[in-house]
């Protein structure tokens, strides 16, 4: 007989560690989220939600508000156009300049390739930034500097979701085969031709798809800065939420759902036909279909510019360029004194505690409703409960956060709440899926062997899910830390209230200070995440 | 009696026949090979034995019950009683092997011990002995994914092992051994049967194992009983006759197929598909 | 795979060429750009104005638009950066543009309760009569920049000794005067702060339940709201506009539905010296650096 292993379990002391460690962290972060459950369950509490909610019925219908719904339903789609236009603008140089395959320097040593590395590395970081800080803080900023309207809206998805296109499209035009682009290159060729004759023929689809993607995020991501005042639906949205209208709100509401799902079909078929087109393979230069496409494109981005009489202009003058300029002077140097600091560092543990508190209760709820869903319960509760997951992701987390207010009175945990339950019908979704991915053999063993049903899910399937979903509410969690900054400018606390307040007085360095943490917060969120997955994956 | 069936047969969905008129009563701790080709239905046949298939019509008694008479907590009892060694361990990769060898006894467990062997495994000691029987004790905390395939068949012995159930109900259980170590378990399979007074149906491929290892062999072809004869009184003749349809020679323990366990791919987790 | 390539080389070059076509400078025409701040629900601001823009249209000669801000510091901002002529704004936010235009923002008039304004303290808990018990409640604000509904009533509690920031279980901004009613009608806070005059229309026009909602207390009276144009802005024009403001009178029947609208008998001159309590109370509630 071989070495026996010892009979005290040598995993024990790091589980209970884990377990600690979690408590610990987690206890300070359930105190500073004020989680009061109990505040859900009192009479007078339920009374007012209920309230609120039968106000829904029946939706506001008069003509004047039709009117109003209407131009902002379709201020907030053009909106999103103008903004993925000019995202797309800024993206496409950013990418040229931060794919690996299409740099000089990595083929090998050679004049300014030191200069070239420290170029890319800094527009990396460029992309990093503006990535980092949310579409709603940008907004708010511009806000300021473009006054009024929806011109804010239209520049802070550019540079969000700028530095999202040009981060992913290097990625896409690096994942393909670099032989091509770099044969050009060595050859003494541009970075245009290479792109244009090494890369982007095996990746142009791809590019295509997540760009039309991309639009369908900005229609969501147009709603919610609309909650600052860059106008849309967003803003009518904000107004009836505040005043408690609930006629009005359920119309919007309404109007919002309808024009996502049209977004999501809309952009669902844009990518099929563009896979056909790539499965159909060298159909030589733009075809009909494609011709079409790109007029459609252009048609609608110049419907959006026109419709939506953007000022630019005035960034083109001297005086304004100047007055720009000393808007941005003020945000410089960041107030970093010790107090300001502390009030800082609280608000981003603040954050913190609703993102991770709030993504929390999402990944219990969104289990729960994961197993049936999944249809382990039978043909009507998946049907039932794949309905709820989409009504609790469809309504955005600034809509659910004025509902929780209600329920449990403003504060950090009526951001939590929100937070938990938009993100638990994302979620939901995602686990059922997983679920029903995974392999049943395991399971029905147990069964065989006499295990009761839960017991079998537990030992038998679990154990193949679990590292998925974990994975997915790590995803998930990235996505709420910037969420979770922003819901403060509806009362949850944190850095967005914060930011919010010194915005409105003008206390421009102390704003800077917040949007810097903000930032980091959220870089910090993310190396987190991505070091607990790759642990996962191991 | 161990179990009886009379004339059973099993008809899939797909109007596939996959058992016809099969009769066979079997004594408590006997031990007993079911050999025949690829498809003559000894799978089939062990999943009706061990209630995990209904049959389309005929009699079945397992341990002294009517498996599909019987209301679920019952039905559940007497499978807990089953236990079933399959030829492609149906362990999760990520789990260790100790989690993987105690899961043998969810069916007897209250829940809470189930639950809580979860957290800290409730047995370290059993679940260890079962697998020293077949040399793997220095394996116990080692997650299912990173040992051989060879390896993970024995932990689904040592599982079955640890439940210590009346019936042991073993689908090609060696498949993925080298002959030596196929012989060792098959003979601890054999042992541990015997020394519980449980009763063992195996089916096995290599028909020199079967004849070695079994006193009593059955053989399946086209989903019906070939023969049912003690050990000796098989001989080549009936044996040819039996796998006619794959060629001249026998299969035998040296030139067996190696099954390789490969665990189930958990998949890369994808992006949300969320803004 | 080249149409989509082709596709995607077209739709940058398009958007680049649109961006350029859609970039030359906005052209001069004779409008009157006018703004106010959002201390009650945009779209019943643009209703209230209607009327008095077709008065000051047909005073100055001049195209009047309203353009409809939901954030108080862009009215600041945009009066500041010359992108509006003529603002309605509060005392604090007068204050405010006053600093970011350097001392040139200048207030022409205001109405006759501006000068003696009030702030009324409202709640729904029948526990709460006095600002003593409002210690670890939680209590709604209007927007972080109004003066009726944030920096008077911070200073006035912050003189009878009541740190908003200490001693309140959680602070929230509604946003806006009506919004703070709702918020304390509906209990998502126990007690809440607005300007009078909204508090008196919301009474008059039942939008509030006298019943539940109940005011316990009242601020000492201050300056508040005036008409304020930017500094650099014609003087005959500056003059014509005060002229036209001082000329409404709510006994005219030409003038009763704009008198209404605006909730005023009639309008006053004001000056800058005016406002500065305001400034004071400004910084010594912490709000002004």
């Amino acid at each position: 007989m071989s070495a026996a292993a010892p009979l005290r379990d040598p995993a024990a002391r790091g589980r209970v560690t884990v377990l600690l460690l979690g408590l610990a962290v987690l206890w300070p972060l359930l105190v500073v989220a004020k989680f009061r459950p109990a505040a859900l369950f009192d009479a007078q509490n339920l009374r007012t939600v209920g309230g609120f909610l039968a106000g829904f019925l029946p939706p506001e219908t008069g003509g004047e508000f039709l009117g109003y719904l209407l131009r902002a339903t379709l201020e907030t789609l053009a909106i999103a156009t103008a903004g993925i236009a000019l995202a797309f603008a800024l993206a496409v140089p950013l990418a040229l300049l931060t794919t690996r395959a299409l740099a000089v320097a990595e083929i090998g040593p050679g004049p300014g390739r030191r200069r070239s590395r420290l170029v890319f590395h800094a527009l990396r970081a460029l992309l990093t930034v503006l990535r980092g800080i949310p579409e709603l803080v940008w907004a708010l900023v511009f806000v300021r500097v473009f006054g009024l309207g929806p011109a804010a809206g239209v520049l802070a998805l550019a540079l969000t979701y700028g530095g999202m296109l040009a981060k992913v499209y290097a990625e896409i035009l690096d994942a393909g085969d670099a032989r091509p682009a770099r044969a050009i290159l060595a050859a003494g060729g541009g970075r245009l031709p290479a792109l244009l004759y090494g890369l982007l023929p095996g990746a142009a689809q791809e590019l295509t798809s997540y760009t039309v993607y991309r639009w369908e995020c900005a229609v969501r991501a147009s709603v919610v800065m609309g909650f600052v005042g860059a106008g849309g639906l967003g803003q009518l949205m904000d107004q009836a939420m505040k005043m408690l209208n609930g006629g009005e709100a359920s119309t919007i509401l309404l109007a919002f759902l309808a024009l996502v799902l049209a977004a999501d079909r809309l952009s669902g078929a844009l990518r099929r036909r563009l896979g056909e087109a790539g499965t159909r393979g060298a159909a030589a230069g733009v075809g009909a279909a494609g011709g079409t496409f790109v007029l459609a494109v252009a048609a609608a981005v110049a419907a959006s510019f026109a419709f939506l009489e953007l000022g630019f202009g005035v960034l083109l003058t001297r005086e304004s360029a100047a007055l720009v300029g000393d808007f941005v002077a003020a945000f410089l140097p960041p107030d970093l004194t010790p107090a300001w600091l502390a009030k800082v560092g609280y608000g981003a543990v603040e954050t913190l505690a609703i993102s991770a508190v709030g993504t929390l209760l999402a990944v219990g709820g969104g289990f729960a409703l994961a197993l049936p869903a999944a249809g382990r319960y039978g043909a009507a509760a998946e049907r039932t409960t794949r309905f709820a997951l989409n009504a609790l992701r469809s309504v955005p987390e600034l809509v659910w956060a004025t509902i929780t207010a209600l329920s449990v009175g403003l504060g950090p945990f009526a951001g939590v709440l929100a937070l938990a339950l938009h993100t638990a019908g994302v979620l939901g979704r995602l686990f059922a899926e997983a679920l029903q991915n995974a392999p049943t053999q395991p399971r029905d063993a147990l069964i065989e062997a006499g295990a009761r049903p839960a017991v079998a899910f537990l030992y038998g399937t679990l154990p193949e899910v679990l590292p998925q979903l974990a994975a997915y509410t790590l995803y998930r969690w990235e996505m709420n830390i910037r969420m979770a900054a922003i819901l403060g400018f509806v009362g949850a606390g944190g850095l967005g209230q914060l930011l919010y307040f010194e915005l409105s007085l003008f206390n421009y360095a102390q704003a800077s200070t917040v949007i810097a943490a903000m930032l980091l917060l959220s870089i910090a969120v993310d190396a987190a995440s991505a070091g607990l997955r790759r642990r996962l994956a191991g | 009696m161990s179990f009886r069936l009379e004339q059973v047969s099993l008809t899939h969905a797909n109007g596939f026949v996959a058992l016809s008129g099969i009769s066979l009563a079997v004594a408590a701790g006997e031990r007993i090979a079911v050999v025949g080709p690829s498809g003559a239905g000894k799978t089939t046949l062990l999943r009706l034995l061990g209630a995990a298939l209904r049959p389309s019509s005929g009699g079945i008694e397992l341990l002294g019950a009517a498996p599909w008479a019987l209301p679920a907590r019952e039905l559940r009892a007497l499978r807990a009683r089953i236990g079933v060694v399959h030829q492609a361990p149906p362990l999760p990769p990520r789990q260790r092997v100790v989690t993987a060898v105690l899961a043998g006894r969810l069916g007897q467990w209250p829940l809470w011990k189930s639950l809580a062997s979860l957290v800290y495994p409730a047995d370290i000691a059993g679940a260890r002995a079962a697998l020293a029987r077949l040399d793997l004790g220095e394996r116990l905390f080692d997650r299912c994914d990173r040992i051989s395939g060879g390896q993970l068949q024995r932990v689904g012995i040592a599982r079955v092992l640890y439940q210590r159930p009346e019936l042991i109900l073993a689908d090609e259980p060696v498949s993925a051994l080298d002959p030596a170590l196929a012989r060792q378990a098959v003979r601890v399979l054999g042992e541990d049967a015997a020394a519980r007074g449980a009763t063992l149906v195996a089916s096995l491929h290599a028909v020199d194992l079967a004849l070695a290892e079994f006193p009593r062999i059955v053989g399946v072809k086209d989903g019906r009983i070939a023969f049912d004869l003690p050990a000796a009184e098989v001989g080549e003749a009936r044996l040819h006759a039996l796998y006619a349809g794959e060629g001249e020679a026998l299969p035998l323990l040296a030139d067996e197929p190696r099954f390789a366990a490969q665990p189930v791919d958990a998949g890369p987790a994808r992006r949300g598909a969320c803004c | 795979m080249q149409n989509p390539l082709r596709r995607l080389a077209l739709k940058g070059a398009l958007v680049c060429a649109l961006a350029a076509a859609l970039n030359p400078a906005v052209a001069e025409q004779p409008v009157l750009r006018v703004s106010a701040i959002p201390d009650e629900a945009p779209t019943e601001l643009q209703r209230k104005f209607a009327p008095l823009g077709k008065y000051l249209e047909q005073e100055t000669g001049m195209k009047v638009s309203f353009v409809p801000v939901s954030d108080y510091a862009a009215v600041v901002e945009s009066l500041a950066t010359k992108k509006l002529d003529l603002a309605w704004l509060g005392g604090f936010t007068f204050v405010q543009a006053k600093i970011r235009t350097n001392g040139t923002a200048l207030p022409i008039v205001q109405r006759e309760e501006d000068a003696k304004f009030t702030s009324k303290f409202v709640t729904a808990d029948p526990a709460i009569k006095s600002f003593a018990d409002l210690k670890g409640k939680t209590f709604a604000f209007g927007s972080p920049s109004s003066t009726s509904g944030h920096l008077m009533p911070r200073f006035f509690l912050q003189q009878a000794g009541v740190s908003p920031d200490k001693d309140f279980h959680n602070v929230a901004f509604s946003g806006a005067h009506d919004a703070t009613v709702a918020f304390v009608a509906a209990g998502k806070a126990d007690a809440g702060v607005l300007n009078a005059s909204v508090w008196d229309k919301l009474v008059e026009q039942k939008k509030v339940d006298a019943g539940k909602v109940r005011v316990f207390a009242t601020t000492p009276p201050y300056f508040d709201y005036n008409w304020t144009v930017r500094g650099d802005l014609d003087p005959a024009l500056v003059k014509k506009l005060t002229e036209a403001f001082l000329k409404l009178d709510a006994k005219n029947p030409a003038h009763a539905e704009i008198m209404q609208l605006q909730c005023a008998s009639k309008f006053i001159p004001t000056r800058r010296e005016n406002y500065d309590g305001i400034e004071q109370a400004a910084k010594s509630a912490g709000l002004l650096k």
